[in-house]
């Protein structure tokens, strides 16, 4: 092999010791058996603190090339790079082989792991050898998801005069945003930007609304997918709903609202919210007694419509053929419960984030005033807007289930700001109490936010740093127990209400969705995207998008930037007409001989 | 007080055992869930920072790990599965090696081969002294074979030549940890030249003697429910420990009798209870840190097994010898006692001044200090220190 360089492949074992990551062992295997490799590197056999050493290594071992591979192998090429000039060759024999880069994150990664060596060995780009052949391409395009992510992409689609079904699993389009009072950090009114778009979306003439319906199946190749679509009984006509209410009004079902996070209660006849999009009514057959029993119907006699309301009205499966799909099904919030130290379900004043939300919100529990729950009659811990006791003082604490090893281990993103602006919306609204945040860190990242951050110190809300231990109840009152770090004290804080800024978590289902799509998630749950620098959107499957907080953790603008960038992606290969098979239908072999080819005919030229 | 910061100060500690330093983001979660933690005493997070930061002369003057209780409420609760409980445990066998002055123990803590070498070399010197100055088997063995076939255990290894050895060895011991607790002194009240002590203010801590003998009493305010066994349990070893530590040395006379006493005479009920107290200890201190169901059993230093293995290896032989005495084995008695001495001693002499035994003796002369500490920085403050927001 004359005019060849001898070729070292280093391992970074930046994943020793975790199951869920790639199988290191398997590839060093598959990397000794390539031809132009002459020695695999572990990290044990290398001194990562010296050149000089790694230099007599390269000398030792006869190598002119190194090739690092791993997790996060740019941190040591500067290494490797001094090394190799030191034994005499040039640095830009130092080749890089990055896991995450192409999209290798677990364990069922490692065949894909195997490529990526395989490239970087025969020094060819990864996306050069794994180029796929064009196919002709469906204009339609499926968007699971109706939050604003979804309602994004959507819209930027159907603006183009391509058609868009919007599956959406809830009633209504909206997701998480329509539930919020304010956005961060211009306070603006969430409704205010959100509801024109779900109207738009609900009056669009290329845009389907599937909303109360699930993804059931998909089959097919980028281009041509033919998904199956689960369409729940609404057990009430979109098309004859005149939107009255006379049917929730008599519904004897009460149960409580999602909407309102459960802070209220709804009949088994209803609209999620009032602005719903759909503005229609709907039955919930999980606590109808008809459904269960087959007794009451007292919707359908007191219905003015004749015929709007049909009990038994059985779901139904809708296949519909698109080209691209994006996937923006969000997120759910921790289950603050597994904090058994903070009281959450214990306590009736202890209240998460998003059901603080509501409260502040004009069309929350209580009218938009902010109230301590109380005992009703028969001893229920309601919101009532009637007999309304403002907090003098509220806690508010940070990383509930975030950046906690036990629960989960990455930073949210977002609690800190909407503790912000909690914080503000607060002491807006009693000017005279006192709040107190406790944080281990603000993370007050991004255009015009530490400024937020400074503006809501100089409101006078208490930041502390430390994180509280435990939530005590005594009687009336809530006694928060922390460190205030900066202060050095112990604080024993009397409080009346108590708030968790729960994270975010993958959505329920997203591990199934992502099961049904062919797409991979990393090990918290998350979608995997093909390059999380340089290609956010795109998945493996080259039809396959993702937008939003499915992909991790984000705010309002970056969903919507994402989204935007999504549509783009779709829009590009719907107006050239084709799409580039998935580079997942390409072996390891296939790509390793691409690779060697390619290399071939770079050698022959210069 | 200006300080040197040293930085290889947390990877001294890796050999005292915690390793999750960096783990640390000082969120102050194990001090607010600390029931030991009062105004002023900023623990255990203050004192994670101070080895995170190096300042080694800080840490050697805290006094704060040995309040800890190990009840392992904040290693359950970190959100960065740092254990801050273990690294308490980790910096108290380092404050062990501080006041050490000899530097002995610092050696048994970082290097194995030397501490089971030790233990080695000094049972030989045990067997040789043994069999030179006890009857020899191969001798005139009717001295010491009783009418009833049983060894008359003061004529094979008199009770004056025990306690000798007893009292030369103890003499050393007791030196030794005077002049480490003497030096534990130094570090924490002497050298510190903010707090001004007078002699009647050594007096004072003594009000709150419960709490300084008994260490364990704080255990009742930690969340976890199984301690109560523990420290019940905890507390039965050491005083059983303590009886017989107190009988061998000095009243020796009384409990190692020729004549076999009946079954119900105080000599052999104590004993047995004694016993009683140390199997028991050993056998739940070893499942508990085989099973490692507690947070204060998860995490065990070679130094905390050696202790415990001599324990286990002293009581067993104990025992045998009390039974080969009873059934008359004179052969098998001789060969036992020189065996019990043989683990003993060790288990004294290494153990005491420089390992694991000696948190018995520093703890409660720890919490005295503190105590002495508080109440002179009460004495001296007279506007208390306000938290500042904003």
């Amino acid at each position: 092999m004359e005019g060849i360089k001898t070729t070292a492949v280093f391992f970074s074992n930046s994943s020793r010791g975790d199951s869920d990551l790639i199988d290191i062992p398997e590839i060093i295997n598959y990397t000794e058996k390539l031809i132009k490799v002459n020695s695999v590197w572990l990290q044990d056999d290398i001194n990562i603190y010296s050149p000089e050493l790694v230099s007599r290594k390269i000398r030792k071992d006869n190598i002119q090339r190194i090739v690092i591979a791993g997790q996060n192998p740019g941190m040591y090429k500067s290494l490797f790079a001094k090394a190799i000039v030191l034994a005499g060759f040039s640095p830009d024999d130092v080749i890089l082989a990055s896991f995450p880069e192409h999209g290798a994150l677990i364990k069922s990664d490692t065949e894909w792991a195997k490529a990526i060596v395989a490239c970087a060995v025969n020094n060819i780009p990864f996306e050069n050898a794994t180029l796929t052949e064009e196919i002709s391409v469906n204009p339609n395009t499926l968007v699971i998801g109706g939050g604003i992510a979804g309602i994004q992409a959507s819209l930027e689609i159907a603006a183009s005069k391509n058609k868009v079904y919007l599956v959406e699993k809830s009633g209504t389009i909206g997701g998480h945003m329509a539930m919020f009072d304010k956005t961060f950090p211009t306070l603006d009114c969430a409704a205010c930007i959100l509801t024109p778009k779900m109207v738009e979306v609900g009056q669009h003439q290329y845009i389907e609304l599937m909303t109360y319906s699930e993804v059931k199946e998909i089959r097919g190749i980028p281009g041509d997918y033919k998904v199956k679509i689960l369409k729940k009984a609404r057990r009430m006509s979109l098309s004859k709903c005149i939107g009255c209410g006379v049917c929730a009004e008599k519904c004897p079902v009460k149960t409580p609202s999602e909407f309102d996070s459960k802070t209220t209660l709804r009949k088994a006849a209803y609209i999620p919210f009032p602005q719903a999009v759909p503005n229609k009514y709907m039955i919930d057959e999980s606590v109808c007694t008809y459904v269960a029993s087959g007794k009451c119907g007292i919707c359908a006699k007191v219905c003015p419509v004749p015929g709007c309301i049909n009990l038994d009205e059985k779901d139904e499966i809708v296949e519909v053929n698109v080209g691209n799909i994006i996937v923006a099904i969000g997120f759910k919030t921790f289950d603050a419960s597994k904090f058994e130290q903070f009281g959450y379900g214990r306590f009736p004043n202890v209240l998460t984030s998003l059901e603080l939300e509501r409260l502040i919100n004009a069309s929350g529990p209580t009218g938009g005033k902010i109230a301590r729950r109380i005992q009703d009659k028969k001893g229920n811990w309601i919101f009532s807007p009637e007999e309304v006791y403002s907090p003098k003082s509220v806690a508010i604490i940070h990383c509930i289930g975030s950046r906690d090893e036990n629960h989960n281990k990455y930073c949210s993103k977002v609690c800190c700001m909407y503790s912000l602006k909690l914080a503000h919306l607060l002491k807006e609204k009693l000017p005279d109490s006192e709040i107190n945040e406790y944080y281990i860190d603000i993370r007050a990242y991004g255009k015009g936010y530490e400024e937020f951050y400074n503006r809501i110190k100089e409101e006078g809300v208490n930041i502390i740093r430390g994180r509280p231990a435990k939530v005590e109840m005594y009687g009336n009152e809530l006694i928060v127990r922390c460190e205030d770090i900066e202060g050095a004290a112990m604080i024993e804080q009397k409080v009346d209400m108590v708030i968790l800024a729960v994270g975010t978590e993958p959505a329920a289902d997203a591990r199934d969705i992502a099961g049904k799509l062919g797409i991979s998630v990393d090990r918290d749950g998350w979608f995997n995207e093909l390059n999380y620098i340089g290609d956010p959107v795109s998945t493996l499957s080259s039809g396959i998008m993702i937008a939003g907080v499915c992909q991790g953790p984000k705010d309002i603008p970056d969903s919507v930037a994402q989204a935007s960038a999504a549509a783009s992606r779709v829009l590009q290969s719907i107006s050239k007409g084709t799409i580039r098979k998935s580079v997942k239908t390409l072996s390891v072999e296939q790509i390793e001989k691409r690779s060697q080819e390619l290399s071939k005919i770079l050698e022959e030229k210069l | 007080m200006s300080q040197r910061v040293n930085l290889d100060l947390k990877k001294e500690l890796f050999l005292y055992g915690a390793k999750e330093w960096n783990q640390c983001f000082q969120c102050g979660n194990c001090t607010a869930t600390c029931h030991t933690t009062e105004n002023g005493f900023f623990f255990p997070r203050k004192t994670v920072r101070q080895v995170l930061m190096g300042l080694k002369k800080s840490l050697q003057t805290n006094i704060d790990p040995w309040l800890c209780t190990y009840c392992g409420d904040c290693s359950r609760t970190c959100p960065r599965d740092a254990n801050p409980a273990e690294m308490m445990m980790s910096i108290r066998r380092y404050l062990i090696s501080v006041y050490d002055w000899t530097g002995i123990s610092k050696l048994f803590y970082k290097s194995k081969t030397l501490e089971v070498t030790s233990i080695i070399v000094l049972s030989i010197i045990v067997m040789v002294l043994y069999l030179i100055y006890t009857t020899f088997p191969s001798g005139d063995s009717s001295q010491w074979i009783g009418p009833d076939g049983g060894a008359l255990i003061n004529k094979m290894a008199p009770w004056q030549t025990i306690h000798l050895g007893d009292w030369l060895m103890a003499g050393a011991l007791v030196f030794l940890v005077i002049t480490n607790i003497f030096y534990m002194w130094y570090k924490i009240i002497y050298d510190d030249k903010s707090l001004k002590v007078g002699f009647i203010d050594y007096l004072k801590p003594f009000s709150k003697l419960v709490k300084l003998i008994n260490p364990d009493v704080k255990y009742a305010k930690c969340d976890e429910k199984k301690l109560t066994t523990y420290w019940v349990l905890h507390a039965f070893l050491a005083l059983s420990y303590g009886t017989l530590f107190a009988i061998i040395v000095f009243f020796l006379d009384w409990f190692q009798t020729d004549t076999v006493y009946p079954f119900l005479h105080p000599q052999r009920i104590l004993g047995y209870i004694a016993t009683i107290g140390l199997t028991v200890g050993i056998i739940y201190f070893y499942t508990n840190r085989t099973l490692k169901n507690m947070e204060n059993s998860k995490y065990s230093h070679f130094t905390d097994w050696t202790f415990l293995i001599l324990l286990f290896f002293t009581t067993l032989t104990g025992i045998l010898l009390h039974v080969f005495r009873i059934y008359g084995l004179p052969q098998l008695t001789y060969v036992t006692y020189m065996l019990h001495l043989m683990v003993l001693v060790p288990m004294l002499v290494i153990e005491v001044p420089f390992s694991k035994w000696s948190h018995m003796i520093y703890r409660p002369f720890a919490l005295y200090f503190a105590h002495l500490k508080k109440m002179v920085i009460e004495k001296s403050k007279t506007i208390p220190h306000q938290p500042q927001y904003n």
